[in-house]
């Protein structure tokens, strides 16, 4: 009778989800970003599957699973080593999804879900798995984190790992240890995760599990006995994964008589339910209805809802202690849920968790509308995007050559291309992005420091001597086939890299860490290097300290007059080479004017490479033949149109693809 | 059946809803001007309606000027983007107007059909005034017998009248026609020549392929000469592949020799869709770069001018008095009708292009005579459009842009907005200016001007394009006016 009570419930607890969430929603986001979806796989989605489906489910009672039966985990990999997959068949085995029939339209679903999801990273499915534990047969409840694979992203990967007691650690049985799971490894080993090691993809016609074996002994001490091999494709070896998750992952840790603690692990705006935070209940109990506040805000919320990823969201009521799930809490805004804020009962008093680092901006760069009216549109825009990508950091700024604009921070470059393409395909926006620059800190004369996201601001003659200035450096992973260590090396030398490691995987692959500044690596490197590898290379960076270096301004000054848009900060040494390549690129897209234009680029009052556009000869459309006025005169609207698209700097007209090609320089 | 081996067997449907030309019967009223654009003509005063010399109206007036078409060539020259018939070496034989039973058919066909045209295009104002120029352009109208020429002249004649003195132009190719036959077409009427020479260079007029040499063309004006014509025209192209300045200049010293009334020299546009466009690209060798383009630009400036001719358009050079008038007619943006294949029109302040396939025009023409043509009159005008195109017409003229004009007829304001788009190129030397009696008014006064809108409308009577540096970058400096016009 109870249980059918509950159902009841339940079935309006689904029902009270809006039902809108009709296809049609769905369609009118299908654009994009596909190649997004190979980078952070299937992570985006199983979070995002968010919304109860119309079809009741029974409900599910969390109070059997006391923290002793739950086991959460992450799978972490690099780049196409099938962690999607293998995710996919664990939620499928354990019946989360469908298989076979229903689930194309699920992946449909999932698909959409991407398009929305990109930089919302934590994802969670939780999953029900039937065990012979010590004995005897036990329900368990696993709760799988994944985890994005691009290296932008390192910041919310240890930031999936803090709901974790374990990680699967899959590795391509053929393509062996790659820059990013040596990334990844550590940063679960730092996590004091349990890692196990599987070797997936073992039907493939190259794999060589034992040399990966080899591998995982001599880079991580991973006994190689662990290791399980699985073909998720083939379904191949993976009855031993949940079995090893349950045996080998600790339970949380949390205490379930003390007084509720949450971690706020992330957040994303829902157009019909408003903020959905996503939680791992560390100590004590939640309920729907109670008040909880948060320990960074000091604000106050009722929990309105609160559930599971199953793997969409499923109403259960409670969250209690080591389980993971959402709470629907009336934040009017993602900016109220700061991630990694602790969240606990209203009066009750509690330590705050130790929280995660706030996001680091890597990488700054101006935004602006392609064309100067449409600053409005472009604000709205960005606005409604930032509701679901908090990670971005954005600031209003003007340019003389652009206008009005903002200054947006990204956790990368990765991060920032995903920005402007969701500008673009979801809001219509249509921006020029000034040259990526990463913050610099410079040190006047008189002690003063400065921060520059925007190398416009630093001033070109300053009047307090600059007497310190530093960069942001990166650690930097690189795994290569031997043959190819030379020309990485060069190219890392020529990036103002300091070796700090250098060993090898096995006989055939070379381990080698270096530390880089930033800049050198925002633009090019990584297409750099993998061009000079064939492909090869892998890469990852996690970022390091500032680092003192004589770096100087370079403006780029079109007929004297500097344009603020296209300055930006460079190691004195490289500045001659990178001026000359700035002015030799925009002579190239910059049409012949009725006037002479000279590009020139300068640090202070100092010329260090000039380039000369001729002025215009000839534009004349000779015969207005038997006065066919229109066909003039569509051409000269072209024109006009044409003009329309360029950015004015003093009297010069700068195509917009010139800003986009500096982008390209580095 | 020969129409059918020869042309595009596929029909083309022809929108139903093409707006004819039709001329407005009642001269303007206040209700023509649409509020919504008082905007653009915020400050006119109210009695510009009134005068029928204001650019508001001269373009609704009747018109009084006629192009008609004669699309056949013997062949198609290279760098030629017209819609043209072309009848093959087969009627080199029309050069004479002798036998005349070998009139090809297809010409004959045509003719009828422009002539049905002519007929069926309805007259809106009464009484008509009659035609002041006629302009047969090609193709080659030259290859057409003078008896159709004869028979096209009657039909206008007829339907709209046909001024006593009226300027009747025919573009005449070298090898198209022999004494007799400019004899004929004199008595006919036609008291204009232009005479299609393009170059004097064997090498280049091959390279055009052309269907004439260069002893053609000395034939052709010695005709032309010994005929009497007084008023004609020599056509050169300059910026042809493989063009030297030598060669340029060698054709330009000619062509002043042969002593024509009007010069027309027109730069070598590489046109969608021509042999050229296959073969080179702008500014790349074997067609002279841009430099060496402009460069022969200057060079027809200053010899023609040197020799006695007036520049008095983009690329019309004319002795004292030799203006054609039919051009001059586009270039104060009056209306002018247009009849044959691909023949461009503006009635009633509607600009229409005729179908340039020659079924598609047959249809038309049918379609025309049943009446099932949209013939409503569009009452509308944008004053935008009608502003950048006085800005576009005028302003390839040496006259230039009459300010006082557009001021009365669009505003001061607007007027004040173009002077100062143009500033900075009165002060480069890209415009000249000048008050209404033709004085010139230097930069520094200019600039003075333009704080002073008043004063502005006041004494600046003209801006024009200067010869020859404005004149080599018009479109620049004329899409400048679109921008402001109509942002």
């Amino acid at each position: 009778m109870s249980s059918l009570y509950r159902a009841s419930k339940a079935l309006k607890l689904c029902r009270a989800a809006p039902t809108a969430f009709s296809s049609n929603y769905y369609t009118t986001r299908l654009s994009s970003t596909s190649y997004l979806d190979s980078i952070l796989g299937w992570t985006q989605s199983a979070f995002f599957a968010t919304h109860s489906s119309q079809n009741v489910k029974p409900s599910i009672d969390l109070c059997q699973y006391a923290s002793d039966r739950i086991r959460n985990f992450s799978i972490i990999a690099h780049v196409d080593h099938g962690k999607s997959t293998l995710a996919d068949r664990l939620l499928e085995l354990t019946g989360t999804i469908r298989k076979g029939h229903g689930q194309p339209q699920y992946l449909d679903k999932l698909q959409v879900e991407r398009e929305r999801g990109i930089t919302v990273k934590a994802q969670t499915a939780t999953m029900f798995h039937k065990h012979n534990f010590l004995g005897t047969d036990t329900e368990f409840l696993l709760n799988l984190v994944d985890t994005p694979g691009h290296v932008d992203f390192s910041y919310e990967v240890s930031r999936s790992l803090a709901a974790c007691q374990g990680a699967l650690l899959v590795v391509d049985a053929a393509q062996g240890v790659q820059a990013q799971t040596v990334a990844n490894f550590y940063l679960a080993f730092e996590s004091n995760l349990t890692i196990i090691p599987v070797i997936n993809k073992i039907d493939q016609p190259t794999a060589d599990p034992d040399r990966i074996k080899a591998q995982l002994k001599s880079m991580f001490d991973l006994d190689p006995s662990e290791a399980l091999l699985t073909s998720a494709k083939t379904g191949q070896g993976l009855e031993q994964v949940l079995p090893s998750v349950i045996e080998r992952i600790p339970p949380p840790p949390g205490k379930s008589n003390s007084p509720l603690r949450m971690l706020l692990l992330d957040a994303y705006y829902d157009e019909y339910k408003g903020v959905i935070c996503h939680v791992a209940v560390v100590d004590g109990a939640l309920r729907k209805g109670e008040k909880i506040s948060s320990a960074g805000t000091g604000q106050s919320y009722e929990v309105l809802d609160v559930g599971i990823m199953h793997p969409e969201l499923t109403p259960t009521g409670v969250l209690l202690t080591g389980q993971v799930g959402y709470i629907v809490s009336g934040m009017r805004s993602t900016k109220e849920a700061r991630v990694g804020d602790t969240l606990y009962h209203t009066r009750s008093t509690v330590e705050p968790l130790p929280g995660f680092k706030p996001a680091k901006h890597m990488v700054f760069s101006g935004l602006y509308p392609a064309d100067g009216s449409d600053f409005e549109a472009l604000n709205h825009a960005i606005e409604r995007l930032t509701c679901n990508d908090a990670s971005v950091s954005v600031t209003k700024e003007s340019s003389s050559a652009l206008g009005m604009g903002f200054r947006c921070g990204f956790l990368g470059l990765l991060h920032m291309d995903v920005f402007h393409q969701r500008l673009e395909q979801e809001y219509g926006a249509h921006v020029i992005s000034t040259v990526p620059t990463v913050p610099y800190i410079f040190e006047y004369a008189d002690g003063s420091k400065k921060h520059i996201h925007n190398p416009a601001t630093l001033p070109s003659n300053p009047k307090q001597r600059v007497t310190a200035c530093w960069e942001p450096t990166v650690l930097a992973t690189i795994i290569i086939p031997s043959e190819y260590v030379g020309s990485v090396i060069t190219l890392c030398s020529e990036r103002r890299g300091e070796q700090l490691e250098y060993s090898f995987i096995d006989s055939q692959r070379a381990f080698m860490k270096y530390r880089l500044p930033l800049r050198e690596i925002v633009v090019d490197f990584y297409n750099e290097l993998k061009s000079i590898t064939s492909g090869y290379a892998s890469f990852d960076y996690e970022d390091a300290d500032y680092q003192a270096s004589d770096l100087v301004k370079l403006d780029i000054l079109l007929n004297g007059q500097p344009v603020d848009a296209m300055a930006t900060i460079v190691h004195r040494l490289k500045a001659q080479r990178v001026g000359r390549e700035l002015v030799e690129k925009l002579k190239k897209f910059i049409d012949r004017q009725m006037f002479e234009i000279t590009i020139q680029a300068a640090i202070g009052s100092k010329v260090i490479a000039r380039e000369t556009v001729s002025a215009m000869r000839k534009n004349v459309l000779a015969k207005c033949y038997g006065g066919d006025v229109t066909r003039k005169r569509k051409l000269l609207e072209k024109q006009k149109e044409g003009k329309k698209r360029m950015k004015r700097v003093g009297s010069v007209d700068i195509p917009q693809e010139a800003f986009n090609e500096l982008l390209k320089v580095s | 059946m020969f129409l059918k081996s020869t042309f595009s067997p596929i029909f083309t449907a022809i929108p139903t809803r093409i707006k004819p030309p039709k001329h407005s019967r009642a001269v303007i009223t206040d209700a023509a001007i649409q509020p919504s654009l008082q905007t653009v003509r915020q400050n006119a005063s109210t009695d510009t309606a009134a005068n029928p010399s204001s650019l508001l109206l001269v373009h609704k007036l009747p018109p009084t000027s006629a192009y008609i078409h004669l699309p056949f060539c013997r062949k198609r020259c290279h760098y030629c983007d017209f819609p043209i018939i072309a009848l093959g070496s087969s009627s080199s034989s029309s050069t004479t107007t002798t036998n005349s039973d070998c009139d090809d058919p297809r010409i004959l066909n045509y003719v009828e059909t422009l002539c049905r045209e002519m007929k069926a295009t309805k007259l809106s104002s009464d009484p008509n005034p009659p035609l002041e120029t006629v302009f047969f352009g090609g193709g080659t109208p030259s290859l057409v017998p003078p008896k159709l020429v004869s028979l096209v002249l009657d039909t206008l004649s007829s339907k709209f009248g046909l001024c006593a003195n009226a300027e009747i132009s025919m573009e005449m190719d070298p090898g198209t026609f022999d004494g007799v036959k400019m004899k004929r077409l004199l008595e006919l009427g036609v008291n204009r020549v232009s005479l299609g020479v393009q170059a004097f260079q064997e090498e280049l007029l091959k390279a055009c392929g052309r269907a004439h040499g260069v002893k053609e063309i000395h034939e052709a004006v010695e005709i032309v000469k010994s005929c009497g014509v007084e008023n004609w025209s020599v056509d050169l192209i300059s910026s042809l592949p493989h063009q030297t300045p030598d060669m340029w200049e060698e054709s330009l010293k000619l062509a002043i020799q042969i002593q024509p009334t009007h010069v027309s020299v027109y730069d070598l546009q590489v046109e969608q869709g021509t042999k050229f466009e296959t073969l080179y690209t702008p500014g790349e060798f074997p067609l002279p770069s841009e430099n060496q383009s402009a460069e022969f630009y200057k060079i027809a400036s200053r010899m023609l001018r040197d020799a006695g001719y007036d520049h008095y358009e983009i690329s019309s050079y004319c002795k004292k008095g030799y203006q054609c008038k039919h051009n001059l007619t586009y270039w104060k943006n009056k209306s002018f009708y247009g009849f044959g294949l691909g023949s461009a029109s503006f009635v009633g302040g509607v600009r229409f292009s005729r179908p340039r396939r020659l079924k598609d025009y047959m249809c038309y023409v049918q379609n025309l005579e049943d009446g099932l043509l949209d013939c409503s009159e569009d009452s509308f005008t944008d004053y935008k459009d009608l502003a950048v195109d006085v800005v576009m017409l005028s302003l390839r003229t040496a006259r230039g842009l009459d300010l006082k004009s557009f001021g009365e007829a669009f505003g001061g304001s607007l007027l004040l907005s173009i002077c100062e788009v143009y500033g900075p190129y009165v002060e480069s030397g890209h415009m000249t200016c000048s008050d209404e009696k033709g004085r010139n008014i230097t930069s520094d006064e200019f600039s003075f001007l333009l704080s002073d809108e008043h004063k502005m409308n006041k004494v600046v009577g003209f801006l024009r394009l200067s010869d020859p540096d404005g004149f080599l970058l018009s479109n620049e400096l004329i899409s400048l006016a679109f921008g402001v016009i109509s942002p």
